[in-house]
Order: C-alpha cells, then sequence, then structure tokens
C-alpha cells in the first residue's frame, strides 16, 4: 500500500460517498415535496369535479322546484293538456338549453310515467320506474331530489320535483337535466382540464334507447364503456386505457405521459339516485410544470454534488500530494544521497514546508555535516 | 273641373283616416301612419331577444402552415374561423329552404353581413391584412347563425425558447371581440367547436411536429374595468431537437474543446512548466474569436436565440467561463507561478495534475447538464 495512493483515494471514496447520500436524499426529498404539489393538484380536480355536479344539480333541482312552482303548469299537468303544457313551456326550455346547458326536461305522471319530454316531444307515455329511480321517489316521498341519472336520451345530471295541482294534490313531477357536455366543455375553459365522460354500455343500451344514432359506436367503445363527450380525445386516448375503466366504483388517479407530457389523471365514479355505478369521468391536467421543475432541480442537485465533489477531492489531493507527500519523498531522496560524497543543492522552496518537514530536512542537514565532517 | 274633384276626394280620404286613426296630441302635424303595419325591425342592432350578453360559439380550424418565422416571431398561415350565434329575428320558416339553411357566399355575404347584426371578432395578432379572405354566412331557420370565414396572412406568435432545442411553442390565433364588451357579447366553445378547431392532417412544418388545436378563454382588459370577450387557439408544435444537432450543438460542444487543450498541452516536471504561457495563451485566444465568431453566426441565422436564458446562450457562456478559467490558469500558474510562489512547487505540480482532469470534467458535467435542463 502506497499512502500517496491509497490516502486521497480513502478521503475521495468517502467524500464522493458523503455526496453522493446526501444529494440522493436531497433528491428524495424533493421529489416528496413534488408528489405532495401533485396530490393537492390531483384533490383540487376532484373537488373541481364534485363541486360542479353538485352545482349542476343544484341548477337542475332549482329550475325543476321553479317550474312546479308555476299556476299554469301545475293546472296544464293537472288537466293532462300535453299540447298546452307543451306551447307554456317549450320556449323557456329552447332558451334554457341555448343558453344554458339545459338538455333535457320532462314533465312526468305518478307514479313514474312520461308525460312530455320537451326535448323530444313525441316521446312520451312510457314506464320510467325501472330505471329512474330519483323519479319514482320523488313521486312516491313527494320530497325534490337531484343526482345523475341515466334518461332515455341519455345521461345527465337531474333536479326533480313534485307538482301539486292548485288544490294541493300530487299529480306528477318534473325534472330538468344538464347536459354533461356542456359542463365539461365549461370546466375546460375554467381551469384548463381535458375531460372525457364514459357511461357503462350495458344500462345505456338498456334504458337510453332514446339516444341519437351514432353514440353508441365501436369507435367510441373502450372496455365496457362508451365515451360519449370528450374535450380532447386525441390526448385522452393516450391518458386513459380500457384496463383503466374496467373497475370504477372508486375514485382513483395516475400518471401517465402523452406525447411527451406527463399528464396527471383523476377517474371520477359517476353513481345513479341509488347508487348504482353509472360510468365515470376522466380528468387529466398537465403536470409537465411540476415535473420539469423537479427535473431540473435533480438536475442542478447532481451538478452542485459534481462541483462539490471536485473540490473536495482536489482539496484532499492536493494537500497530502503537495503538502506531505511529494516533500517527503523530496527530503527522502536528499537522505539518499548522504554517504555519497555529493550534497544535493538548498532547495529554495524548503521555505514551504510544513514546520514537520522542515525538522526533518533540518535533520538531514544536519546529518549530513557530520557525515562530511567525519570525511574530512 | 277634374282638379277641382281630386281635390275634394283627396280632402275626403284625409278626413276618413283622421276619424280611424287615434287621437295623437302631441304631434298634430305628423302624417298618418299605415295601418296596423308595425316597423321593420333593426336587424343591425344587437339582438336581445334571448338576453344578454349574446353568446358567440367560435371555433378555429388551422389549414395550412406555410412557415414558422423564428426571429420574427410569426408563422404564416391559413385559418377558418367558425363563429355562430342566435339571433331570433332570422327566424324563418323551415319549409322556405329544402337544404335546411341560406347561405351567401363571398360578396353576396358581405352584403348580407351589412344588413344584420355580427358579431365584431377580429384576430388580434394578425400581422398586417389579410392576403387572403373569404366567407360564407347561412342563417337556419331557428335563427342560428353560421359565419365562416377563411384568412390567410402573417400571424405573430410569441415564442419561448428557454428549453430550446427541447421546446414547444403555441401558434396562437386570438379571436377578440372589437365592439362590445364581454357583458353584452361573450365568446364561447362547446364540443362540435373543439372537434371543429383542428389542424388539417397535410400540414407538416420544417423542424416541427404538429400537436393539438387547444381553445382558451382568456378576456381581455378595456378601459373601465370593462372586458372584451377573447378567444385563443393554439396550435402546440414540438421542435424536433436532433435536427438542431449539427448546426448547433457539435460546434458549440467542439469549440468547449479549445480551452481544455490550452490547459492539457502543458507539462510539469517537479512543479516547473515546461511550455511557455504565451504559446498557449494564443491557442486561448484563438479560441475566443472562433467562439465570437460562432456567436456572431449563430445569432444572426436565430436572433431569438441571441437573447434571454436558453441553451444555446448558457451554453456560449460556459465557452467563455472555460476560455477565462483557461486564461486565468496560464496567466496565473504557467506564467508567473502563482501557486509555487504561494505554497511551493510541490503544491503547484499537484494543483496541475488536478486541473488537467477536474477542469474538463466540470465543464463535460455543465455541459451536460445544461441539455439535461432544458429536456427536464
Amino acid at each position: 500500500m502506497r499512502f500517496r495512493r491509497s490516502a486521497p483515494r480513502a478521503l475521495i471514496v468517502v467524500a464522493a460517498l458523503v455526496i453522493a447520500v446526501l444529494t440522493f436524499a436531497a433528491n428524495r426529498l424533493f421529489g416528496g415535496m413534488t408528489s405532495a404539489v401533485e396530490q393537492s393538484q390531483v384533490e383540487l380536480m376532484r373537488s373541481i369535479i364534485a363541486f360542479n355536479l353538485e352545482g349542476a344539480a343544484a341548477n337542475a333541482l332549482a329550475r325543476a322546484e321553479m317550474t312546479a312552482s308555476d299556476p299554469l303548469v301545475r293546472e296544464l299537468l293537472a288537466r293532462q293538456d300535453r299540447a298546452g303544457l307543451l306551447a307554456h313551456t317549450q320556449a323557456m326550455f329552447n332558451e334554457q338549453r341555448d343558453k344554458y346547458g339545459v338538455d333535457q326536461a320532462q314533465f312526468h305522471l305518478a307514479p313514474a310515467t312520461s308525460f312530455l319530454r320537451l326535448q323530444s316531444p313525441a316521446l312520451f307515455g312510457d314506464d320510467l320506474s325501472r330505471f329512474r329511480p330519483i323519479v319514482v321517489a320523488v313521486n312516491r316521498e313527494r320530497v325534490a331530489r337531484k343526482g345523475v341519472a341515466l334518461a332515455r336520451t341519455g345521461p345527465g345530471v337531474f333536479g326533480v320535483a313534485p307538482i301539486r295541482d292548485m288544490a294541493g294534490n300530487h299529480v306528477g313531477s318534473v325534472e330538468f337535466g344538464m347536459d354533461f357536455g356542456a359542463l365539461l366543455d365549461r370546466l375546460k375553459a375554467a381551469y384548463g382540464l381535458e375531460l372525457t365522460l364514459f357511461i357503462d354500455e350495458a344500462p345505456l343500451r338498456a334504458y337510453a334507447n332514446g339516444m341519437p344514432p351514432g353514440a353508441i359506436t365501436e369507435q367510441n367503445r373502450l372496455g365496457t364503456t362508451v365515451r360519449l363527450h370528450s374535450t380532447n380525445w386525441t390526448l385522452m386516448r393516450d391518458l386513459v386505457n380500457a384496463d383503466d375503466l374496467r373497475v370504477h366504483d372508486e375514485p382513483r388517479d395516475w400518471v401517465r405521459d402523452a406525447g411527451g407530457v406527463p399528464y396527471g389523471v383523476v377517474l371520477y365514479p359517476l353513481r345513479s339516485g341509488s347508487g348504482e355505478v353509472l360510468g365515470a369521468i376522466a380528468v387529466a391536467r398537465s403536470f409537465a410544470p411540476t415535473r420539469g421543475a423537479a427535473g431540473r432541480t435533480d438536475v442542478l442537485q447532481w451538478l452542485f454534488a459534481l462541483l462539490g465533489f471536485l473540490v473536495l477531492a482536489g482539496a484532499a489531493v492536493i494537500v497530502i500530494r503537495g503538502w506531505l507527500v511529494r516533500p517527503l519523498e523530496a527530503i527522502t531522496g536528499r537522505f539518499a544521497t548522504i554517504g555519497d560524497g555529493e550534497r544535493p543543492e538548498p532547495d529554495p522552496d524548503d521555505r514551504f514546508l510544513a514546520e514537520e518537514m522542515k525538522a526533518l530536512a533540518a535533520e538531514h542537514e544536519r546529518l549530513a555535516e557530520l557525515v562530511e565532517a567525519k570525511r574530512t | 273641373m277634374r282638379w277641382l274633384a281630386a281635390l275634394m276626394l283627396a280632402l275626403l280620404a284625409a278626413a276618413t283616416a283622421q276619424a280611424q286613426a287615434p287621437a295623437v296630441p302631441l304631434a298634430p302635424a305628423a302624417p298618418p301612419a299605415p295601418a296596423a303595419a308595425p316597423p321593420p325591425p333593426v336587424l343591425t342592432q344587437l339582438p336581445l331577444d334571448s338576453g344578454l350578453p349574446v353568446v358567440v360559439r367560435a371555433g378555429l380550424g388551422f389549414v395550412d402552415i406555410e412557415g414558422v418565422d423564428e426571429n420574427e416571431e410569426a408563422f404564416a398561415a391559413t385559418v377558418d374561423v367558425r363563429l355562430s350565434w342566435i339571433d331570433l329575428r332570422l327566424r324563418y320558416p323551415a319549409e322556405e329552404t329544402p337544404i335546411g339553411y341560406r347561405e351567401w357566399r363571398g360578396d353576396e355575404a358581405t352584403a348580407q353581413l351589412a344588413r344584420m347584426w355580427s358579431p365584431q371578432i377580429g384576430l388580434a395578432n394578425l400581422r398586417g391584412e389579410p392576403t387572403r379572405q373569404s366567407r360564407s354566412l347561412r342563417v337556419y331557420p331557428d335563427g342560428r347563425v353560421e359565419l365562416l370565414r377563411r384568412v390567410a396572412g402573417s400571424f405573430a406568435a410569441p415564442l419561448d425558447v428557454r428549453s430550446f432545442p427541447f421546446d414547444r411553442q403555441a401558434l396562437r390565433v386570438e379571436l377578440v371581440s372589437e365592439r362590445e364588451t364581454a357583458d353584452k357579447v361573450t365568446l364561447d366553445y362547446r364540443q362540435d367547436d373543439l372537434l371543429f378547431s383542428r389542424p388539417d392532417p397535410g400540414i407538416a412544418i420544417g423542424g416541427w411536429t404538429v400537436g393539438a388545436v387547444n381553445l382558451v378563454r382568456e378576456p381581455l382588459a378595456g378601459w373601465y374595468g370593462e372586458s372584451y370577450a377573447r378567444i385563443t387557439a393554439a396550435l402546440e408544435v414540438d421542435r424536433r431537437a436532433i435536427e438542431t444537432v449539427p448546426a448547433l450543438f457539435v460546434p458549440l460542444l467542439a469549440s468547449l474543446l479549445i480551452p481544455l487543450l490550452a490547459t492539457w498541452l502543458n507539462r510539469s516536471n517537479n512543479g516547473e512548466f515546461e511550455i511557455e504561457a504565451f504559446e498557449l495563451t494564443n491557442i486561448i485566444i484563438g479560441g475566443l474569436f472562433a467562439v465570437i465568431a460562432l456567436n456572431f453566426t449563430i445569432n444572426s441565422d436565430r436572433s431569438i436565440l441571441a437573447s434571454g436564458l436558453n441553451t444555446i446562450s448558457l451554453l456560449f457562456a460556459l465557452n467563455y467561463v472555460a476560455l477565462a478559467l483557461a486564461l486565468a490558469i496560464n496567466v496565473s500558474l504557467y506564467r508567473f507561478n502563482v501557486v509555487r510562489a504561494v505554497a511551493g512547487r510541490h503544491v503547484q505540480h499537484e494543483t496541475f495534475r488536478f486541473i488537467i482532469w477536474a477542469l474538463p470534467v466540470a465543464i463535460a458535467g455543465t455541459a451536460l447538464a445544461l441539455i439535461l435542463i432544458a429536456a427536464a
């Protein structure tokens, strides 16, 4: 073992290990902070969806209750005057549809028979009790309710209010359904989120037979669901696949790349008033800012670690070899000349020697003079 | 006699009309109004039948991108702007149009637009006048109006090259309501507008990969706290980084070898340097001119990279720092032996040996880090 090599090597290895461990720990720390920020983003996305679904349901219910309190509506429904009811409410519905994303409006007769669909006036008279539990509940309990439901003309966020005739007798109910598409488009405009609505194919085929043709196609099928609306399907098809949708009865989230950009994705299940899972909304948001910042921080940390290592390694090498090993080798060489009859020239750089080295050099001088004195 | 008879008939008719018309005491001199004919609606005024604000739905499709001028921060493109709104005053019986709408094109569309209200939506970032422009106007029986404009021109597009060459740019076209404030006219989009807003599949831009179109609502601040509706349609394009390597990164990284050569070429014999400093300094000065020339060439070709922090400007900075370090080493170590004067030749020898491996490692590590930071 040569001290000249092994001592600096030992110090350099220790310095490298310490710096690597510290840098790795710092990276993990920053990685944890990035994850925490992203998790808060995921929570925010989930809250945005939940809050807006709740808001849409409240809006639908408000419209339903206002309509249910209209005396003429009460009178027309009590008389079962379909034409009169249509004439009275059609213009209102058209304006609500065009301006506020109201997709469906329907009057029911108790217990759950469709009386008039303003979006499809020709479709009426069918029994809703099999797939519209909210309508059944409202007509049974005579209390207003709201929630997500799958109607004959498609899914929506509904508010249902009971209607009484002028004498106070329960005659039926009215519902307003907010369009999912308009809701998702507004969320994209307001928050920059990308959203896609997936509805389970089985209930869609069973109940929603009044939907426009072309909605349930092979192109729109993904696993057991059908894509009914997307703000950016080109992007979302890279972020959500059939496996992700196989189980969607609980909120889930993941991070996936699309086009080289990382996205946080939240799958938010949609349940009907009776708790049945109808589908899910997938929400995506770019995580490029957090991931980019984390990546840049990682690179900078490793660069600083490298520069720090170079400084420490340089200090170790220069101090050990420059102040200890090389002077020692030089003085050892001088000792080797004792008795050869040739005394080495005085080294002017001896003034830079450490005190311990100076003592050794002085000892060489003393011994060399003694040997020379004995010779002479 | 004939003249007298005509006068008497006229007086009789006037007296009869005055007797039938309601009394208008404040305007006795006004001529009698035509019987039961309401004044024609002023169609050029803002439609108020559906309330305010009038919702104008907007979509923008990219038909072609002729080129991206990075130095001018502009791109030449042909875009289709689709605006639609509802004006109930324009409703007509559906039987009047077997094809489902009334349509005007070119000058006829311009003439028709002069007779009705239309939102004044401008392309805010269009530079100068459009090189080509055509219009089509459709009015549907329910009062829905669809205005389609095809515009070719040069659009300003601020580019962010901080992460060059791994950057993603947004080629933006801004639609702004220029006349009415946001409380009168608002811009919005729905699913079919999102589907309309896409690049033509045949678009190819040299050096770039075409992505998707993103619509964002961003109100524009006006006077007195007012705002104007604005929608930005941004076509995302990714730079093909590999194409920048031969022209930019090879010379930039190669020039980093010049200061390293000027350091490596010397040799230390027990702390004494064997090559004169001025010979090595000549290499450094030559390298400085080479880097300046390269800097000038790149800045002339890509002036956008000349200002602000980006990978190229940082690599140039690294080149200058490396040259400065090499010059400092030459002058202080090789010419004036500063380390020897302070700590002796043994320390100088070890310092030199440290520098010849540590300096390349530090410079290569920093260059790699700058590239990785851009890619993060």
